[in-house]
Formats: structure tokens, sequence, C-alpha cells
């Protein structure tokens, strides 16, 4: 349990989840704050300002994987980033978030299951108290994986497509082989599923890729927006979705999460897609649903343990490393644009749900308009707004 | 007698992503009414393991950013 601004997050094992309180709860469940007296306002005031530190870290803990998926958002080689850490840099880094008192990990690469001290580093996690998790191809270091797959909370195998679909997204023919490693994995422990990028090639696949997952008895399907980032950026106009896609993309998966039955996962860049079809506001406000919180909610890390705000972002400025992490959280201008999301431009300042969705991606922003504070111009609010203001201009000149 | 206070919201599941938050759709199809259900199991969880001491970290509060 953590101690916040407005009250506590606790974490539950069975069912899994982090649960924020207000102040009177935190004091039933035995935490408070110093801070709280100073600061009465902020009782309850999730997202009012960052939280005392992420409740989850990103590390992309090498570099190296010989794959070469045309998207791949860390430009990954087989060569892997110089100046890659070890498992006694990543295991002090990992002690520097405990006592920041970070949930959960997020473990990637490249391909980290390549690492011959990948258990050794999820192992200390645990004993640390974080729970790590994975993402893994699936096409390389499975013989070392299945033995420790017991020490994370989940692993997903990335899976962009079935059969001949796979390759069209990344490049390569290899799903036998990744569905190989789901099967051999899940064969290990129920918390196995599928992470999906979602492009424009296998958008119209999603309810085959969601029923496959149903099939191979998966826990869950995680889709993930295309991100302009490592070899994605030249390969984004190609493979981002269309803006009929996007205004799509809610209604598909909420039908075929009815039709197949299995737990859906959005990453926080889809939130301007959620919202566009006016869901619950106060809904999306319980389960935590935001949009941009790189930074905030979470950080990342490159193989060199560089910091950034997210895996997408840039390294943060002053390049400070994740076991500087606790001093330069409390930097007032810490993770530049990510945290000034409140000083947005229109549509997102007028906007109902700008609070939550907090401008979209702003790895999109930053590659598409040269400036990650602008409105994420994928939104379809601001698509339409664009497009009116773009009317009202030319108007006048047409007449 | 003291305030009982609120749970103000609840992220489910795990990430294994290492490039996002993901958000389980789940109650955003099954909608208000079954979180509604669902809320006051999730506290009484919280309060029974109460007993079991958990470890409370209190790092301090981040500057303002406005």
């Amino acid at each position: 349990m953590r101690a916040e601004r407005f009250g506590a997050i606790a974490e539950l094992v069975r069912p899994r989840a982090l649960v924020f309180v207000d102040r009177a709860f935190a004091r039933r469940l035995g935490a408070a704050s110093s801070a709280w007296a100073s600061d009465p306002a902020g009782d309850g005031d999730v997202g009012g300002r960052p939280l005392s530190a992420p409740i989850e870290a990103h590390l992309q803990l090498t570099n190296r994987c010989d794959v070469g998926c045309q998207g791949c958002y860390t430009g990954a080689t087989a060569h892997g980033a110089p100046g890659e850490w070890g498992a006694e840099e990543w295991k002090r880094a990992l002690d520097h978030l405990a006592e920041r008192g970070v949930f959960h990990l997020a473990l990637g690469g490249g391909e980290s299951a390549i690492l011959p001290w990948l258990g050794e580093v999820a192992a200390h996690a645990r004993a640390r108290g974080m729970t790590p998790n994975l993402t893994t191809s699936g096409l390389a270091g499975l013989d070392d994986l299945l033995p420790i797959a017991h020490l994370f909370g989940q692993i997903n195998v990335s899976m962009d497509g079935i059969g001949p679909a796979y390759a069209a997204v990344r490049g390569s023919d290899r799903f036998a082989e990744a569905d190989r490693a789901l099967r051999l994995l899940r064969a290990r422990k129920r918390e196995v599923g599928i992470n999906v990028v979602v492009t424009r090639l296998n958008f119209a696949d999603l309810d085959e890729i969601i029923r496959y997952a149903r099939r191979r008895r998966l826990n869950e399907v995680e889709l993930l927006r295309f991100k302009p980032a490592g070899r994605g950026a030249a390969a984004f106009a190609g493979l981002t979705c269309s803006d009929a896609q996007h205004r799509a993309f809610w209604p598909t998966v909420s039908r075929a999460a009815r039709r197949h039955r299995i737990r859906i996962r959005v990453d926080c860049s889809y939130t301007p897609m959620l919202v566009h079809h006016r869901l619950d506001r106060r809904l999306l406000e319980r389960l935590a649903v935001y949009g941009c919180i790189a930074g905030d909610f979470l950080v990342g890390a490159r193989a060199n343990g560089a910091l950034s705000a997210c895996s997408f972002a840039p390294p943060a400025p002053g390049r400070p490393r994740l076991d500087d992490l606790a001093a330069y959280w409390e930097k007032d201008d810490a993770f530049g644009p990510f945290r000034a999301w409140r000083d947005a431009d229109e549509p997102c300042r007028s906007c109902e749900y700008h609070s939550l969705c907090r401008g979209g991606c702003k790895a999109v922003a930053l590659h598409l308009e040269g400036d990650a504070r602008r409105p994420d111009p994928e939104c379809p609010r601001v698509v339409d707004f664009r497009r009116g203001r773009a009317g009202r201009i030319r108007l006048p000149i047409a007449v | 007698m003291a305030p009982r206070g609120r749970i103000l919201a609840t992220r489910f599941g795990l990430n294994p992503n290492s490039s996002s938050l993901g958000v389980d759709v789940t109650f955003l199809l099954l909608g208000a009414a079954a979180l509604s259900i669902f809320t006051p199991v999730v506290g009484a969880l919280l309060r029974l393991r109460r007993g079991s001491s958990a470890h409370v970290v209190d790092p301090p509060s981040p500057a303002p950013t406005e």
C-alpha cells in the first residue's frame, strides 16, 4: 500500500487490482501521510497532481532481438544498444523502485527472454514486493523462459495476426513459432495472453484474432495502437489505422469482447478513441481510465537505464537514469510536456473528457506535429475540429 | 465515529506490455451497475487484508505542476 496526496493506493492480489482510496479509507487500512495536514483540498483528488511515484515501470531490459519487425518501436537489432545494463544494475534500480512504492513492472525489449539473468531479475522484483510481467515475441529464448514462467504475473506474446496476416504486419512469417510459444506457456500458467498492435492491415481481422485467443484459452488480449517510434516512425504512415478505423475501434472491440467472452485491455493511447463514443465519464473515472499518464502513473527506462516518460518518449530532459528517479520526479519541469497536459490547445481544452484523456498520445503528436504538447492529431474530436476550422477559413476565400 | 471513506477508482489486472498502460475494458462493457456491485466486495477484501499488516510506503508528494 502506498500513501498518496488523495489517500492511498492499495494492492489486491485476488482479484488482481490496484485500488485508489480516499484518506478516510486509507486510515482504516493503516496508511497515513505526513503531507495530508498541509493539503486538505487534496483528499480524494486523483489526477489533480502527479502521483508520488509511478505505479508501474516499463523496463526495456535489452534492445537485442534479431526478428527485425518492420514496426519495432525500439528499433531493436541483433547487437542491442550501447551500454546496456546487466543484472546487477537492474537489481539496484529495482531496489530504488521498491523504495518508491512501485507496484508493477512491465519487462520488454528487444527480446528479454534471451537474457540469461531474466529469472534472477524477476525473482529480485518479487523479493522486493513488485510484480514483474513480461512481453515476449515467443521467437527466441523460449526454452529458458518456460522454467521461470511462474515468476511473472502475466506473460503476453506479441501476436499481430493469425497465419499469413502475422507476416503482413510484422514483416516475417513466424506465426507458427509464436503460436507454439503461446501453447507451451499456457501449459505452464493461466496468466498468458497476447499483445496485438492494431494497424490498418489487421484491423479487419480483430474479431478473428480475439477468437483465436479464446480458442487457445488465454486470459486476455491487449490491443495496442501503432506508435511512431523506432522503425515504427518510418512505417507509421503506412500502418497506422485510418480515421474511420479509429472511429470504429470501440464498437468493434466491444462486439468482439461480448461475442468471445474474453478480457480485453486497450492501451492508454486509445483513450481518445473510447471517449469519442461518449462513454460514461464517471465510470471511466472509477476504472482509472486515463489517456497519457506517462511521467505520472508510469515511467519507462531504456536498456542503458535512461529514464523516459514512457517507452516511446525521448530520454527525459537532463538525461536522468532510472536510479535517479526519486530526485528527478520532484522537479517542477520533470518529464517536460508529458506533465504539462493541463495547458492544452483546443479542442482538448474544452473537452469534457480532458482531465481523463489528457490530450491523447504525445508520442503521436510529437511525430506528426513536431510538438508533444499538441492535441493527439488522430483523435476523432481533433480531426473533426480541424475539418470544421479549415472549412470556416476556406469559406470566405471560396466566395 | 470515524468516516468510512470511499473507494475512488479500481484498476484491474496486470499490464505485461512495456509500451503502454493497458486498461481492462470489461467493466466498460458491463457498465456502472456491475461496478457498483463489485466495489463493496473490493472494499471488504481490502479491509480483510488489513490484518495482514500491509507494508505502507509514504513517498514525499511531488511539487504542484499548476
